[in-house]
């Protein structure tokens, strides 16, 4: 910002958190003003660290395998898998055709969910009270639906290595086909209330702009990369699973705004809807889990990375093993860590109000950043 | 093919190894293995082939670190992992200059790990306080579990 000769530069300190609703966890942002522009900032993260990565190190795989579900407890799931992956890869366990699908089936139903509790909270944030209850209505349909077959709500531990804890019923497809019908029909409702919004467009079009240069060089990853138009989903850049098998889409931005993350996210949902309706149709019977998996894994010595798509972006496990019951380093690659790297480049020379929406549109899990 | 590109502008740098990985088994198409002081010209490398940095953490060997870089691309399937061996006490250039995402990466294994990465313009702890005394993820740090 320029300022007129003869004006002192003059610039003070806002402290935003750790406990302002909008960062949705812990996440507190030492802000530089001058003025109502930001002109520098510096993120503080920590607040929520549990050493999830010490704690692989004490605990043997099998015991590991629940805190999956607390790292991004907005997409268990994808965790459960990710984790699942590298150590199917890393023990040689082939996984049954079945129990894929009902992985894939799932992680789709709680990545829906992860994306209409960010849709719901993002709009809390923009201070448009409606669509919360709106997508919250629907989200409980969602969290049901796997409360039936997983046992619990969030923070799901449902994944095994080399297949899935139960088998899903009649009760659950119908549930499922019910859902798709009803979200389906809500699509007119949110582009109505929301997407054609003037005061959502003109709080969100042409804000927070991240290049696809940036995105290479701060790893950027999920709807944030794809809303900037590069069209990078693991499930179709890195197949993993049965996701070769179904007819979806990668939707893309154009601008890389806040709006093109936002409909990058919105259109996703459908996708999703789409890959779960092909599984339903296509679900194999057979087995839910390997034959033979040994109650003590003891892999051999080497290592895995393994990615899979969460909700917010790539997720990487990177374990090392030295032949052992316990497994000796495991690195968890988040999204939203390198997504929230982004953050200073991104808010500054902007206003205090434009900083909490672009911050909302990362979609952050700040227990992720953490760990 | 890029990994074959890959590997063959990492041939130029002498590195002590690259060589192709066993994708289906580990998960990397290129494997290195080299010096610290070489990581920034391979950085450099990977970021004119468009590769981003994916994730960098350390391993504590008891008697040596590693510090592990994971690179990844967007246009095409290809993981690059670079592993360099660190003696105790020896620090490790930054890549901060060339990946801003370093940054955090870096700040984070000196938090956990307690190695020193030259150069790098802001290195203090990430996740624990400031204050803390100690580095976690070292095999003799001790927690209760």
């Amino acid at each position: 910002m320029m300022l007129e000769p003869g004006i002192e530069e003059k610039t003070f300190y806002l402290n935003l958190g750790p406990q302002h609703p909008s960062t949705h966890g812990v996440l507190r942002i030492l802000l530089e003003m001058d003025g109502e522009f930001i002109a520098n900032s510096e993120p503080v993260i920590g607040y929520g660290h549990r050493a999830h990565e010490k704690m692989a190190e004490l605990r043997t795989y099998q015991q590991y395998l629940p805190n999956m579900g607390r790292v991004d407890y907005l997409h268990a799931l994808a965790y459960n898998h990710g984790y699942c992956l590298a150590v199917e890869r890393l023990a040689g366990i082939e996984v049954p055709e079945r129990a894929e699908f009902i992985r894939v089936i799932t992680s789709e139903l709680n990545r829906i969910a992860s994306h209409l509790l960010w849709f719901g909270a993002y709009l809390l944030d923009l201070g448009a009270f409606t669509p919360f209850l709106y997508c919250f209505d629907d989200r409980e349909n969602v969290v049901d639906i796997l409360d039936r077959v997983t046992g619990s709500r969030l923070t799901y531990c449902y994944f095994r290595f080399g297949g899935v804890r139960d088998d899903i019923d009649d009760e659950f497809i119908a549930g499922c086909r019910a859902f798709i019908t009803r979200l389906r029909s809500r699509w007119q409702d949110y582009d109505d209330l929301v997407t054609k919004n003037v005061i959502f467009i003109n709080r969100t079009r042409d804000v927070g702009i991240i290049t696809p240069e940036q995105a290479l060089k701060y790893g950027v990853t999920g709807p944030c990369l794809r809303g900037s138009g590069i069209p990078y989903d693991i499930r179709r850049s890195e197949p993993y699973s049965v996701y070769p098998l179904f007819d979806f889409e990668i939707p893309i931005g154009e601008r890389g705004d806040i709006m093109d993350r936002y409909v990058v996210r919105l259109r996703e949902m459908e996708q999703s809807l789409r890959i779960i309706e092909q599984a339903l149709d296509k679900l194999p019977n057979g087995p839910i889990m390997a034959e033979k998996v040994p109650k003590r894994l003891k892999p051999a010595e080497g290592e895995v990375y393994a990615a899979v798509e969460s909700g917010r972006g790539e997720f990487g496990t990177y374990i090392v093993s030295k032949g052992d019951t316990k497994p000796y380093r495991i690195k968890l690659r988040v999204p939203s860590f390198s997504n929230l790297s982004i953050i200073s480049e991104l808010i500054k020379d902007t206003l205090v109000a434009d900083m909490v929406a672009i911050l909302g549109s990362l979609d952050l899990v700040i227990p992720e950043v953490d760990r | 093919m890029l990994a074959e590109q890959i590997r063959n502008s990492l041939e130029k740098l002498e590195l002590e190894k690259v060589a192709a990985g066993d994708y289906g088994r580990t998960g990397y198409h290129v494997e290195v293995a080299a010096k610290p002081e070489q990581i920034t010209a391979i950085a450099q490398v990977m970021l004119e082939q468009q590769c981003f940095l994916e994730s960098l953490t350390a391993l504590d060997l008891i008697e040596s670190f590693e510090v592990v870089y994971h690179f990844a691309c967007f246009r095409e399937l290809c993981r690059t992992v670079v592993h360099v061996p660190l003696i105790k006490g020896k620090t490790a250039p930054t890549l901060s200059s060339v990946y801003p995402a370093a940054d955090w990466f870096e700040r984070e294994v000196f938090d956990l790990f307690g190695i020193v990465f030259a150069g790098h313009p802001n290195l203090k702890r990430l996740i624990l306080p400031e204050d803390a005394d100690f580095h976690p993820l070292l095999k003799d740090f001790v927690a209760s579990s």
